[in-house]
């Protein structure tokens, strides 16, 4: 697992958002082989989206061959509800870049056979080779996607029923009307994510911290669920510096060096690399 | 150019909502359909995105202004027929032209005619558009029945009574121009009557009754042209009355114990509650003087203005009127004969009314007590000549979702052709007007002809009077319109399923382009 600690939301955005441009940039994606993403809600995702959206509108990036799955969706309510997902990855994302809207999948928690939603879900990522990058935010109580606290970490993807305090906190988005939140959510399992080639997580503000250190300094733990990406082979997590505030200095201090060494590492290749093409093309003059 | 799959996306822009704000947002139209796509559902089920982006870089995209009130433009006066011919190519000629002012939508309005020209006139006038001109959307006829005291510029001889009530109305409009059609704006079969709104004094003989039932039938019934008192004012309103034709003009100005027609604007709930001490709609039998032509509440009319100023436009309403408070009027006066159907009028409502108004006290800040009825729409000329800057404020302020800007604008709207000059010009029936500056007088009087601003300038015009956003301006010459005339699920919205007529504007309400159901019909400068 890597920490990267950068300024504040904003910056975080940038870096996440840098490091998929690179990713997808240079896998190369075409029709028969597709980028697979797999993209979160919430706030967190945020700054991410919007440097996203800058990078495409720039040129620089394109979603014409990626394909996206999206974390979770509520259940009872409209696609067009504006407290749902599907309106929030629409508004927030999908509108401003390029995406074919045939490659968008999200959830949909209209449908009459829930189960049958989740399993064909679970089916579709495996039909396009399973997800090649997951980027996701966690709750103040650690949960990742709608995983709350005592999911298995085990899990694939299924109907949950939400916690009250869940019920209580969203109820801001529905008028603090708390009867018309929605009690269940269909979401990709702990293990949904943990398939995934690549996980990213961003974590920003101070009501993170705790799960944060949770998360990462604590052992893996079901009542913490995005502890179990301690399990993942390639994690990263991105946070900013009011989210490390529960971290220890030295867990703080280890990160931010394996970083520096990270990139003197990437200097170095860059520079070796760069000299042995020059060594070529002069091989090549004599 | 056009869009590969005939959806386009116009992005970087500011869209006016409905509520008057201006939010940076996307809006997603097929201009196949001429319509506004629900962007989000087009994505998710439709399963497609716009192949064409408009980047507008920063811009206003409005929906297209609306015009109600607009007698002519580039030199066609839509009041003067010569043959069916050109008044076609006429009709063609300013719906095709009105565009370069961001209207694309528009009431034609006929000023008081022979009454053997109506059902010619008015056949001709039915719902029209091209495919890059603005849409007609059938005819604003602005009198006969109008009093001769405010007759502005309307010729005296052609001012009639309605004592058959609807029976008159359709004897003068022809009877198939006031076909009952609620779907009107889906016509296109050519068999649409074209009727949408009659401005009439609801004080001349017979006016009164025939309101509800042509509100019945979907036209939208405008006060103007009138003295009535504030009873009658509001009786009329009672009675289905929507609007206000050119507010503050051709009326009795805003006097404080009967604030008449003007006073429709601060309708207080205390008066239409029935357990008010003041009765809401005394059962006061007036008196009324019976003229050829007119009949008038005597005891409000300013005697000044019974010996015939002349032209009694806006500026002469000196004299007091000389009954305060009205509502404690002179009940036990017998009315006469022509008189006894208005009166009535005004009674029966006193019962059917008393219902569903909040009466009490009530102690929530910011709400206000229920109406009666719901406050009219009204009119206003911005072009800082018919009414003050300041009395435009102060009608808005009074009032915001009730306000329509209206050009008012007349033949001599060969000035959006913005080049007509100042001087003596030909009008109608061998009248003529002079132009000076802004302003439009008859020829040899201090009467005003109308105006000769366009509705663009008439919503900078309003913003700047007002103090309001450029937004809340522009919903005044949009959405307030096409609710007014029952049409705001078509025209002067961006909801999904409505017409893609739009305009873009730069930041200062400067029109940049016009679109007309889905195609781009006119840009700046092309």
């Amino acid at each position: 697992m890597r920490l990267i600690v950068r300024e504040d939301p904003a910056a975080v955005g940038d870096y996440i958002a840098n490091y998929i441009a690179k990713r997808i940039n240079d896998f190369v994606p075409t029709a028969d082989k597709p980028f697979v993403l797999g993209l979160p809600t919430g706030s967190s995702p945020i700054p991410t989206y919007k440097a996203l959206i800058k990078l495409v509108k720039a040129e620089k990036l394109t979603f014409k061959h990626v394909v996206t799955f999206n974390m979770d969706e509520y259940v009872g309510i409209p696609r067009e509800h504006p407290e749902s997902y599907h309106t929030f990855m629409f508004r927030e994302f999908f509108s401003h870049i390029d995406i074919p809207p045939s490659q968008v999948n999200i959830l949909d928690g209209t449908v009459e056979d829930l189960v049958e939603e989740c399993n064909s879900y679970e089916e579709r990522i495996k039909a396009y080779g399973g997800i090649d990058l997951f980027l996701g935010g966690i709750g103040e109580d650690g949960h990742i996607a709608f995983n709350e606290p005592g999911s298995s970490l085990a899990s694939r993807t299924r109907i949950k029923t939400l916690a009250y305090d869940t019920i209580l906190a969203n109820a801001r988005f529905f008028k603090d009307d708390v009867s018309a939140v929605p009690r269940m959510a269909l979401t990709v399992g702990v293990a949904t994510i943990l398939d995934s080639r690549e996980v990213i997580i961003a974590v920003t503000g101070l009501r993170k911290a705790l799960a944060l250190s949770k998360g990462i300094e604590g052992g893996v733990n079901h009542l913490w669920t995005f502890s179990a990406l301690q399990l993942h082979p390639w994690a990263l997590i991105v946070v900013d510096e009011d989210a490390t505030s529960e971290l220890r200095v030295k867990t703080v201090k280890y990160f931010k060096s394996i970083e520096r060494v990270q990139d003197e590492v990437e200097r170095n290749q860059a520079q070796l690399k760069a000299n042995k093409i020059l060594l070529k093309q002069m091989a090549e003059l004599e | 150019m056009t869009s590969p799959n005939g959806l386009i996306c116009f992005t970087n822009c500011l869209l006016p909502h409905e509520d008057g704000s201006l939010v940076e947002q996307d809006l997603w139209i097929d201009e196949r359909r001429g319509t506004i796509l629900d962007a989000q559902r087009t994505f998710y089920l439709r399963k497609e995105r716009p192949a064409r982006i408009v980047d507008l870089k920063g811009n206003i995209l409005s929906p297209g202004f609306i015009d109600s009130q607009i007698n002519g433009a580039y030199g066609f006066d839509f009041s003067v027929y010569e043959d069916d011919d050109s008044y076609r190519q006429g009709m063609k000629t300013v719906a095709e032209r009105i565009v370069e002012t961001g209207v694309t939508s528009l009431l034609p309005t006929l000023i008081t005619q022979d009454k053997a020209l109506y059902p010619k006139l008015l056949s001709l006038l039915r719902p029209f558009s091209t495919p890059t001109s603005a849409t007609l959307l059938g005819w604003h006829a602005e009198g006969p029945f109008l009093n001769n005291l405010k007759r502005g510029a309307h010729a005296p001889p052609f001012l009639l009574t309605a004592p058959e009530g609807t029976a008159t109305f359709e004897d003068v409009y022809g009877e198939p121009n006031l076909v009952d059609n609620e779907d009107w704006l889906m016509s296109g079969d050519g068999h649409t009557a074209g009727v949408r709104m009659i401005t009439a004094a609801p004080e001349i003989d017979g006016v009164m009754n025939a309101i509800a039932e042509l509100t019945k039938r979907g036209i939208v019934f405008s006060i103007g042209h009138s003295v009535c008192s504030s009873e009658t004012a509001t009786a009329a309103v009672r009675h289905g009355a929507a609007m206000i034709t050119h507010l503050f003009n051709a009326m009795p100005q805003l006097h404080h114990r009967d604030p008449a027609i003007i006073g429709l604007l601060g309708a207080s709930p205390h008066l239409s509650s029935p357990l008010s001490p003041l009765p809401p709609h005394p059962p006061r039998k007036s008196t009324f003087v019976s003229e050829p032509g007119i009949s008038r509440p005597v005891h409000h009319i300013p005697t000044a203005i019974l010996t015939e100023a002349g032209h009694s436009e806006a500026f002469d309403d000196t004299a007091t009127p000389p009954l305060s408070p009205f509502y404690f009027g002179n009940s036990l006066t017998s009315p006469t004969s022509n008189t006894q159907s208005l009166s009535d009028a005004v009674a029966q409502l006193t019962v059917a009314d008393k219902k569903g108004s909040r009466s009490e006290l009530h102690l929530e800040k910011g709400q206000v007590a229920d109406m009666a009825f719901v406050r009219p729409y009204y009119g206003l000329i911005v072009d800082g000549i018919h009414s003050h800057p300041n009395s435009v404020r102060l009608a808005y302020s009074a009032h915001p979702d009730g306000c329509i800007i209206i050009t008012d604008g007349n033949s001599a709207m060969k000035i959006l052709d913005p080049h007509l000059r100042d001087g003596v010009h030909e009008w109608r029936d061998g009248q003529r007007f002079i132009k000076d500056g802004y302003k439009l007088y008859l020829e040899g009087t201090t009467t005003l002809a109308g105006s000769v601003v366009t509705l663009d300038t008439s919503i900078r015009n309003f913003s700047r009077f007002t103090g309001c956003s450029l937004g809340e301006a522009i919903k005044c010459a949009t959405y307030n319109p096409a609710k007014c005339l029952g049409i705001e699920h078509k025209k002067g919205t961006l909801r999904p399923g409505a017409d893609a007529d739009l305009t873009v504007l730069d930041r200062r309400g400067i029109v940049l382009s016009t679109w007309v159901r889905g195609k781009e019909a006119w840009v700046k400068g092309a």
